[in-house]
């Protein structure tokens, strides 16, 4: 009898998570390199109920995963020297203090000593996995499509761009920044394409948000109703079950 | 209800937004103004379940785990150094940089300030100084009897003085580069500080490698797009509409749950 209240109430958990995922996005609508989520559920079954017909299934709903798309974001023209944007696949790699992260947010810049760095400061990595020097004394810098950094005719870097197999087990990290927590491999992207002078916007589709949001919200009300109509059942039932004939 | 605080958090990244816009078209015709951007960044992300946690004893994984993130944060406002157009003036004392390099000001305080507002005038004592007064460095002196002022490309000071034919050279302008000039603190009044971010200042004459050079009788315009600035400060209102949006629709998700009769 009380198998409705609880599905329900496993249904609205499930539409507050995505609720605020939503809300997420939505936040980060203006995020450089920000990758749309949402939120995947599965029916969870539990043991049946009996009715009168017999044996029922009965199932929750439970979350399965947030799938991440990580289709392009729009590239935006800056100008600056150090801004990048990957085309196709693939992410920069950063040296954090708690060890690499990848990151599709190129707005990068130099720090004092000369190195590659992001706004944060963390230092950007080449194919090899090592720092990359640059010294602004011999002129401007050109980025290739494949990363080559050179000053004039000569070539003083590469920017590393990374792959992976399946993207969705990277996990974020904040600050955009993703982090490698499975044992996948990160392989040198061959097909993507580094745009100098240009950054990435987020890959959040406002309308569409909203029009989920919306969706949520009245899936939620209908869920409440669900739910009012089946306490009022059982009212009626203890009502009309305890009057003595 | 989380959804509430992070939309909150990305009104008040919109709200940023707009000020740094304001702040760039209200400086469109600075001379020398370096357009800024807001940047944002995610924050921290709660996670509910880990990708690549086993899901059994054979080895199988959680391919895709649940993470619920916290909404936005500004992450830099940061300074875009593009060369602005140069706007001819036919002013002798109007100085524009090409390329890389600022000029060195003395402040009343002592300090050296750096700026590429070169629109410098001279004082009372023939001195080449900004528009606040303030003496270019190394100092530069124009005898009062000059008839004619040029500047070259490489920073040489010129002046053809009265009954003369030859000119004179009464000095030569430096410029300062740093290695990170986004690192470079905004002081107002055009001029910027030196900071642990933007590295020490190296000096050279212009028109060396890795300097620009002179043009005189111009000066650098802000490098300010304002149909782009425009355009950016129609989608920062619309983003900010968006979230606030999202509060109404998680405060109406809240009262849905308060009125659940029990």
């Amino acid at each position: 009898m009380d198998n409705a209240v609880f599905v329900g109430l496993s249904h609205q958990m499930i539409l507050r998570r995505e609720m605020e995922i939503i809300a997420n996005n939505i936040a980060n609508m203006d995020t450089t390199g920000f990758k749309v989520e949402s939120m995947m559920q599965r029916t969870e079954p539990a043991a049946p109920a009996m009715t009168l017909g017999g044996p029922r299934p009965v199932k929750f709903v439970a979350a399965d995963g947030v799938a991440r798309d990580f289709g392009q974001g729009v590239l935006t023209k800056t100008g600056a020297t150090f801004d990048m944007a990957i085309e196709g696949k693939g992410f920069f790699q950063v040296q954090s203090p708690d060890g690499p992260r990848f990151t599709r947010d190129g707005r990068f810049t130099v720090d004092p000593t000369g190195r590659l760095v992001t706004q944060a400061g963390l230092p950007v990595l080449d194919e090899g996995g090592g720092e990359i020097q640059i010294d602004m004394e011999r002129g401007e810098v050109a980025i290739g499509p494949d990363g080559t950094m050179s000053q004039g005719n000569e070539r003083v870097g590469k920017v590393g761009v990374f792959e992976f197999a399946t993207p969705g087990a990277l996990e974020k990290a904040g600050d955009n920044l993703f982090r490698n927590t499975s044992n996948l491999a990160a392989n040198p992207s061959l097909e993507a394409r580094v745009r100098q002078g240009h950054i990435e916007g987020s890959n959040v589709r406002p309308v569409l948000e909203i029009t989920r949001m919306v969706e949520v919200s009245r899936a939620y009300e209908r869920t409440a109703r669900m739910m009012d109509s089946e306490s009022e059942l059982s009212r009626r039932a203890v009502e009309r079950l305890g009057k003595v004939q | 209800m989380q959804a509430l605080r992070t939309a909150a958090t990305g009104m008040a990244a919109q709200q940023l937004n707009v000020e740094v816009i304001s702040n760039n078209i209200a400086n469109m015709n600075t001379v020398a103004f370096k357009r800024q951007r807001a940047e944002f960044q995610d924050l921290l992300y709660q996670t509910l379940a880990a990708a690549g946690t086993q899901s059994s004893d054979q080895g199988t994984i959680v391919p895709t785990g649940v993470q619920i993130g916290a909404g936005v944060k500004a992450g830099a406002v940061y300074r875009v150094g593009m060369q602005g157009s140069l706007t001819r003036t036919d002013n002798p004392y109007d100085l524009a940089i090409d390329g890389r390099g600022f000029f060195q000001v003395l402040t009343p305080s002592g300090e050296i300030a750096f700026t590429r507002a070169g629109n410098f005038s001279v004082n009372d004592q023939g001195q080449l100084v900004t528009q606040d007064g303030y003496q270019i460095e190394p100092a530069i002196t124009i005898p009062a009897d000059a008839i004619q002022v040029s500047v070259s490309k490489s920073g040489q000071v010129e002046v053809i003085q009265a009954g003369q034919t030859a000119p004179n050279v009464v000095g030569v302008i430096e410029l300062a580069t740093f290695v990170n000039e986004g690192g470079l603190s905004a002081m107002g009044g055009n001029l910027f500080r030196e900071t642990a971010a933007s590295g020490a200042p190296t000096n050279g004459t212009p028109g060396s490698v890795g300097i620009g050079t002179l043009t005189q009788g111009y000066t650098e315009a802000s490098n300010v797009d304002a149909v782009a600035e425009i355009t950016a400060l129609i989608v920062a209102q619309r983003a900010y509409e968006m979230n606030s949006k999202v509060i109404s629709t998680a405060d109406d998700m809240l009262a849905t749950a308060n009125q659940v009769k029990t």
